[in-house]
Parts: structure tokens; C-alpha cells; sequence
């Protein structure tokens, strides 16, 4: 078989690998360079769509975040004031149940003193008529007859208005 | 999910048999048709049939069978690598595909400016080719980048791309350029713009066929010393190729893969260069600035 000599010019086979890098500029930029540079480009759309979604998200949640200190705010607000009208309702409630308990008490004390005083006037009614029966029982021993009820009643007027008149003799 | 898992995978063989493919045919041809070797012969290309084209024939040798295996292979391996990527990345291809556009986007900006961003996937595309093409004598195949014409073929395209860049503020500013610093270097200037290519081309094409040369002169020498050494043995012993075992493997990594490697990465440094320096940036800027003013007033 023939062979080139080792320094041979030939145009066509110039012209041949010219035509070959040619080829391959076009098939690396075909099916090597364009699919990489897409996919680095989608990448790079990727990884800015998820930052942009990081940050969106990051400012509803500081925006969220606000909101809800502003509301816990609020709601300190709102505890004070419903412990100062309870403490103020229990002041008073205080005050009305403290006065009727009173109010109570005097009634009680008063009922007590004037059933005390009628105790001591049906005692005294009492006392009186057991003082007739038995000066009436000893008036009948002593006399040993019967008096009348109107003597009885006249002696015993005159005995007690004796005993009166000593007394306010005395 | 199932079948599309199955329908990724059988695509996936097929991408990996259209990378592995290419060379084993390779391989093949050159065992099929190779002479039996005398060992110290340093010839060029062989030519399996010749066109007949006006000028000059145009001979079918291995240096373009090879290239169209290489290109076949890349072809075979951004299909590959591009398979199923996402922006997730979940495959392992992925990080390569995107190290290697992002190492040579850098590269690119670096040494040529924003300007010349587009020109990434033409750097790749040579970095690529002459990489793999010196490659291709790891397996025993002829590298193209050995043959002047397919190395020279290369120049010529960076030196249309820097004639072009040049002329794209304008002839005059092109015309001037060559009597850049002092009127009386001009034909120097001129010898030096011609000079561009060809000393492209015949840096990458010197260094790697003189790896070859040396590999086989080495090659040789080794088989004579071993002779040398061995050869008043009796009977096979004789033949046993003491010192052909394992120092051509250490001179291989350093002519086939490192020198390759290297040469491939000066000649996209030197197409970078040599664009971007050309391309006179001032003057683009203030032509496009006038354009755009007359274009101004005109359409007031």
C-alpha cells in the first residue's frame, strides 16, 4: 500500500479537516454547549424563583409577625382592663354584700332585744299572777273562809297599793 | 417510569457503542491493511484510494479516516454527557458537561475578553480534536494531527478567523495595521501575518510526529540492544525483547499522552491569542459608535 511522504502538502485534505473543525464547532455547540448553557440558565432561573419565594416568604411571615404583636399588644390592654372592672365589680359587690350583712345583724340585734323585753314583761305578768294565787291561797288558809271574789280583789288591791305605798314610803 | 428508565439506559449503551465503536473499527482497518512493518520506516499517511480532483488529487488516507473516527467519537461523547441532564443534576455526566463548558467559558473570557464569548465552543471543538486526534496513537492508529495538511487545515481556519476579526473595524484600520510601530517594518509585518499559520501548524504537527520518530528510533535501538545483549543465547532466548518491555510504555505517556495533551492546549491558547490580539478593540468600538450616530441622524 502507497503512503504520503512524511511532509506532503495537499489542499483538498486541507480543505477536508477545515471542513472537519468546522463540523465539530457546529456539533459541540449543537449538542454540548446548548444543552449545558439551558440548563445552567434554567437553574439559574430556578434558584432565582426559590429566592424570590424565600424572600416573599420571609416578609408575610415579619408582616405576620407584626400583626400578631401588634394583637398581643392589644390583648394586654384588654386583660388590664377586664381585671379593673372586675376588681371594680368586686369592690362593690363587696361593699353591698359587707353593708346588708350589717344591715342584717342590727335587724337581728333589734328583733333580739325586743323579744328580750316582752320575755321580760310576760315574766313580770307572770310573777304577778302567781303572787295573787298564793297570797289568795294564804288569805283563804289564814281567814279559813271564803271571800269573795270582790273582797278578794279589794284586798288585794289594797294589799299590793299597801306594799306600793311602803315602797314609796321607803 | 419503568420503560423510560429502560428506553434511557438503551440509549445510553447506544451513545457509549457509538464512542467505543469508531476506534475498534479503526483498530480493525489498520490491522487489515497494515504491510508488514521493517520497523525503522517513518513514512506518512497510508492512502487507501485516491479521488481524482482538479489542482491536485485528493487522496483518502488514514489521517482522514481517522479524523472522521475522532469526530464520531466526540460526536458520540456530547450526546453522551448531555444525556438527561437537568438542573437538578442528578447524574454524574453532569458535573463533567458542566466542568468542562464552565472551565473553557473561564478560559475563554480570560484570555479574549467578554467580546469574544461566543468563541468557547470553536475552543472546545479544537481542544477536543487535536486532543483526541493525538490520542488515537494510544491505540495504535495513526494520529491525524501527525499530517501537516490536517494540522495546516486548523491554521488556515484561525487564520481566516484573525484576518476576519481584523478587518472587522474597517480595511483601513487593517491596512494600518501592518505599518504598526514604524512604516519601514511593513513587509516584516506581512511575512510575520503569513508566518502565523503556518508556524501553528508546523508546531503541533513537528511535536508530534517527532514523538513518533523518536518512538520508533527508540523503539529500534531497544530491539538492538536486547539483541545485542541476548542474542548469543541459544534458541528462543535469543529473541526475547528485554529492553522493549515496559521503557516504550514510559516514553509513550510522556509523547503520546502528555506532549499531546500539551500541544493540543498551545494550539487554543495560540488561536485565543492570537484573535483576540489581533482584533483592534478601540478602533471597533469607534466605528460602531459612528455607525450608530450616522444611523442616529439619519433616521432623524
Amino acid at each position: 500500500m502507497q503512503s504520503l511522504d512524511v511532509i506532503s502538502v495537499n489542499i483538498w485534505q486541507m480543505a477536508a479537516s477545515l471542513a472537519n473543525l468546522v463540523l465539530l464547532f457546529l456539533i459541540v455547540k449543537k449538542f454540548l454547549y446548548k444543552p449545558v448553557k439551558n440548563m445552567l440558565r434554567q437553574r439559574r432561573e430556578a434558584i432565582d424563583r426559590d429566592y424570590s419565594d424565600a424572600n416573599e416568604a420571609k416578609e408575610q411571615a415579619l408582616s405576620d409577625k407584626a400583626a400578631y404583636e401588634e394583637k398581643l399588644r392589644g390583648a394586654a390592654g384588654e386583660a388590664d382592663r377586664i381585671i379593673k372592672t372586675a376588681v371594680d365589680t368586686a369592690a362593690s359587690r363587696e361593699k353591698e354584700i359587707v353593708d346588708g350583712a350589717n344591715e342584717r345583724a342590727r335587724g337581728i340585734i333589734k328583733r333580739a332585744e325586743a323579744d328580750a323585753a316582752l320575755e321580760k314583761k310576760r315574766a313580770r305578768d307572770d310573777i304577778k299572777r302567781e303572787i295573787v294565787e298564793v297570797s289568795t291561797l294564804l288569805s283563804e288558809k289564814m281567814l279559813e273562809r271564803e271571800v269573795s271574789a270582790d273582797d278578794h280583789k279589794k284586798l288585794i288591791d289594797s294589799f299590793i297599793d299597801n306594799i306600793g305605798g311602803d315602797d314609796e314610803a321607803n | 417510569m419503568k420503560a423510560k428508565d429502560l428506553r434511557f439506559k438503551i440509549v445510553d449503551i447506544l451513545l457509549i457503542l457509538m464512542m467505543t465503536l469508531p476506534i475498534v473499527f479503526g483498530i480493525v482497518l489498520q490491522v487489515i491493511t497494515e504491510p508488514p512493518s521493517s520497523g525503522v520506516e517513518i513514512t506518512g499517511a497510508r492512502i487507501f484510494f485516491t479521488i481524482p480532483m482538479p489542482l491536485q488529487d485528493f487522496p483518502i488516507t488514514e489521517s482522514q479516516i481517522n479524523s472522521l473516527i475522532v469526530m464520531i467519537v466526540l460526536l458520540g461523547f456530547c450526546l453522551y454527557i448531555t444525556h438527561g441532564i437537568s438542573e437538578k443534576a442528578d447524574l454524574k455526566r453532569q458535573h463533567l458537561a458542566e466542568f468542562i463548558v464552565e472551565k473553557v467559558d473561564s478560559l475563554v473570557k480570560e484570555n479574549m475578553g467578554d467580546f469574544f464569548a461566543s468563541f468557547a465552543p470553536f475552543i472546545i471543538s479544537i481542544l477536543a480534536l487535536s486532543g483526541l486526534s493525538s490520542l488515537l496513537s494510544l491505540f495504535g492508529l495513526y494520529p491525524p494531527t501527525s499530517d501537516i495538511n490536517i494540522v495546516g487545515g486548523w491554521a488556515v481556519l484561525v487564520f481566516v478567523l484573525i484576518t476576519y476579526y481584523k478587518f472587522k473595524a474597517g480595511p483601513i484600520v487593517y491596512m494600518k495595521s501592518f505599518t504598526q510601530p514604524v512604516a519601514l517594518l511593513t513587509p516584516i509585518n506581512i511575512i510575520s501575518e503569513v508566518a502565523t499559520p503556518v508556524s501553528m501548524a508546523f508546531r503541533h504537527y513537528g511535536n508530534v510526529l517527532s514523538g513518533t520518530v523518536i518512538s520508533v528510533l527508540l523503539g529500534t535501538a531497544l530491539s538492538g540492544l536486547s539483541s545485542m545483549l541476548l542474542g548469543w543465547m541459544p534458541g528462543f532466548l535469543a529473541d526475547i525483547p528485554l529492553f522493549q518491555i515496559g521503557i516504550p510504555a514510559v516514553l509513550s505517556i510522556y509523547f503520546d499522552v502528555f506532549s499531546g495533551c500539551l500541544q493540543a492546549f498551545i494550539f487554543a491558547m495560540l488561536t485565543m491569542m492570537y484573535v483576540a490580539g489581533g482584533f483592534p478593540g478601540d478602533e471597533y468600538e469607534k466605528r460602531r459608535a459612528k455607525r450608530l450616530s450616522n444611523k442616529k441622524t439619519i433616521i432623524n
